[in-house]
């Protein structure tokens, strides 16, 4: 048995797919409207069933499937060229089609032209596109997003994972008892796929799976920091050890940087991070990803050699946290926001400018008078009465 | 729809004789309406000086009552993309005009803020419906809108409000409001509007909300709340060499106010000249700011870099450039 069981055992209607039980109702319905929406957006974390949800729905359906691999169709014209007849072009034996563009968040955007044409090629495709991906609210995805019905698939919790897995092992005839398994399950994190490679690649080497690999992100991301912060070293090669990208990275230094540093050395970790965040934007912009390798550089060796000596001590690391006060925050600004659209609407203004200077305008808006002519609704006057 | 209590609508000049402050534009846009044909405009210059009002009242000339309906109102900062502008107008200038004028009107307020990819889009769109539409763009400064477009326009640069002006406006709304002003007033108001007609005006009904008898002090009150609090305790925090509290306090006040990363540097490059550090390092702190500021057009993240600045502030704050 030499195949993949994650491909040989990859689910083919909707009632296998266990826990994703909106998520199909979502597909069906995007199917039944269409051409309502053109476009549907699968995303989620890895190895939930983004891919298998798509292939499902064709098979219910009948459909042909064109699978596209949107890493191979990075920019305008090579959409153009192989996307956009397939769009166009009648089914040869079933009745019907759908694409499915694995991994859209590999579509570059604006600079090449890929996501722009992606849209135009919506507006006009005949057939429903689906696509896959895992973060849909990159903001180069925004444009895109707004275009197409979103379906979210959750990570699995444990005990369905375990199900997988039980049924996949005693189809393969696997013979290991509930804890190795469990330990399978758990150490999955609801990425389906990684259980099932997991259960073959260890079933047959006799070593117990080691639940703390992948706790270890974490665990080595605390590792790494110690090192930077502390140590004073070349570090090139020490992101290699953790499967966390850099962006991320760079957030956990950003939030610690001012534990372990002070002054002098502290604006020179700062400008160290400042150069590595400069290329990664740059590597954004331009996609071009040999900037890596200074942004890399910046952001480990930059700021170990901030300091002039070794630090001793123990110190407690903490997670970035600016990205949840951005979103924490952008919720309680949603009814801000909303009010400034009604304002906006009748003093000829840009929103942007209202919420700018809504602290200057709320005396004007709270009149009752005026809440009434801008039609406010009961949240919205609570929240104005509040803030 | 019955009367607004906003006074920037209730109050907005209907008429040309009721704009103050931009006689010479005024005078030769009227004469163009009143030849009831008008050519593409950009109309360029700070915000509250009369740009959209005098768009207004051009369509209303035009059209009278069935303004509202040869009318369409964009903004481009708040649409999403190049795209939906093109739809937009597309969707407008599809139906042919009612009354007697042959084209419809299309005001895009705050041009500049489209890319000049954008732009270059736009101008093929204004292309396409130069029979059916015109287009009225304003923006603040016209440098930043491409020479196509420009030389397609007739340009009017609005001047900066004075303060007779902004007196005036706010004279004759005090005197419908039947407000009381004190003569000092006047002044305090043109102070913080910074000519700025719109702020004016709507310091003035913030301030009437509280009373009718309205003297400098309530005034300077009420603008100073208005002011976003934060860019100042921000530098303070690092300049006293406590980082943590200045960096949450920045992230606190870009989030609550809505400020983007610009504005606070912007704050930040005025304010470094008011604080009691040595020359040479306000010096160098400019520069540093400058090369934020730079960066964050680039594409750079806003708040690693304003960090990154805050650091340097720290430096400062004991007598040393970075």
């Amino acid at each position: 048995m030499h195949k993949n069981l994650a491909e040989k055992y990859r689910i083919k209607n909707y009632t296998d797919l266990i826990g994703q039980e909106k998520a199909v109702l979502d597909i069906k319905s995007f199917l039944k409207e269409f051409p309502k929406k053109r476009g549907l957006i699968i995303h989620g974390p890895a190895g939930t069933g983004k891919t298998s949800l798509a292939l499902a729905a064709a098979q219910e359906n009948d459909y042909d499937v064109l699978e596209l691999n949107a890493s191979d169709l990075r920019n305008r014209v090579k959409l153009e060229e192989v996307l956009k007849p397939a769009t166009l072009q009648k089914s040869l034996f079933k009745k019907g089609k759908i694409l499915l563009m694995d991994e859209v968040d590999g579509v570059t955007g604006a600079d090449m032209g890929g996501i722009p044409e992606l849209i135009k090629i919506l507006e006009n495709t005949r057939y429903p596109i689906l696509m896959t991906c895992n973060d849909v609210w990159q903001t180069k995805l925004s444009s895109l997003r707004q275009k197409c019905k979103l379906v979210e698939m959750k990570a699995l919790p444990v005990p369905y994972v375990l199900e997988i897995v039980k049924r996949v092992a005693s189809k393969e005839c696997i013979k290991r008892d509930d804890n190795f398994l469990n330990k399978i399950a758990i150490k999955s994190q609801g990425d389906i796929r990684a259980a099932l490679n997991d259960l073959q690649s260890y079933h047959l080497v006799d070593s117990l799976v080691d639940t703390n690999e992948k706790r270890d992100v974490e665990e080595n991301i605390f590792n790494i920091l110690k090192r930077i912060f502390k140590e004073r070293q070349d570090f090139l090669n020490i992101f290699d050890t953790t499967k966390m990208s850099l962006d991320e990275i760079l957030l956990w230094i950003e939030e610690n940087i001012p534990k372990e540093y002070k002054d002098k050395t502290l604006a020179a970790a700062y400008h160290a991070l400042g150069n590595a965040d400069v290329f990664r934007g740059r590597i954004y912009k331009n996609q071009y990803w040999r900037f890596l390798v200074y942004q890399n550089i910046f952001q480990s060796a930059g700021i170990s050699y901030a300091k002039s000596s070794s630090l001793a001590g123990f110190t407690r690391y903490e997670p970035p946290k600016r990205i949840l006060k951005i979103w924490l925050n952008n919720q309680k600004m949603e009814k801000k926001k909303t009010i400034a659209k009604k304002y906006a609407r009748l003093v000829h203004c840009s929103v942007k400018r209202i919420m700018r200077d809504f602290n200057a305008l709320k005396p004007i808006i709270k009149k009752p008078i005026v809440q009434e002519q801008l039609d406010l609704s009961e949240e919205e006057i609570d929240f104005l009465n509040k803030h | 729809m019955g009367q607004v209590d906003i006074w920037t609508e209730k109050y907005r000049p209907t008429k040309f004789e009721e704009v103050v402050g931009q006689q010479e534009i005024v005078k030769r846009v009227k004469s163009l309406v009143q030849a009831m044909n008008i050519p593409h405009f950009l109309f360029s210059g700070p915000a509250g000086i009369g740009k959209s009002t005098l768009a207004l009242i051009i369509v209303k000339e035009l059209f009278n009552d069935a303004w509202r309906e040869n009318y369409l109102e964009l903004n481009a900062s708040d649409e999403r993309g190049i795209d939906v502008v093109r739809q937009k107008v597309k969707d407008f200038a599809r139906t042919k005009a009612l009354e007697n004028v042959p084209f419809k009107v299309i005001f895009l307020d705050e041009a500049d803020a489209l890319t000049r990819e954008a732009q270059q889009a736009l101008r093929r769109t204004m292309e396409n419906y130069t029979n059916t539409c015109r287009f009225i763009l304003s923006c603040n400064y016209s440098s930043a809108i491409i020479d196509p477009i420009q030389s397609r326009c007739v340009v009017f640069r609005f001047k900066l409000l004075e303060k007779k002006d902004i007196s005036e406006v706010v004279k004759r709304i005090a005197d419908k409001e039947n407000l009381k002003l004190s003569p000092d007033s006047f002044d305090a108001i043109y102070e913080a509007s910074e000519g700025d007609c719109r702020r004016a005006i709507n310091l003035l009904q913030a301030t009437a909300s509280i009373a009718l008898d309205i003297n400098s002090e309530m005034i300077n009150m009420i603008a100073a709340s208005n002011k976003p609090a934060g860019i100042k305790v921000v530098l303070d925090y690092a300049l006293a060499g406590d980082f943590v509290n200045a960096r949450d306090k920045l992230l606190d006040v870009m989030l609550k106010e809505s400020v983007s990363g610009t504005d606070v540097i912007k704050e930040i490059q005025k304010e470094i000249w008011n604080l009691q550090i040595e020359p040479e390092i306000k010096v160098k702190l400019t520069e540093k700011t400058g090369e934020i500021e730079f960066r964050m057009t680039e594409g750079s993240d806003e708040f690693v870099q304003l960090q990154s600045l805050l650091a340097s502030f720290v430096l400062a704050g004991q007598g040393k450039a970075t």
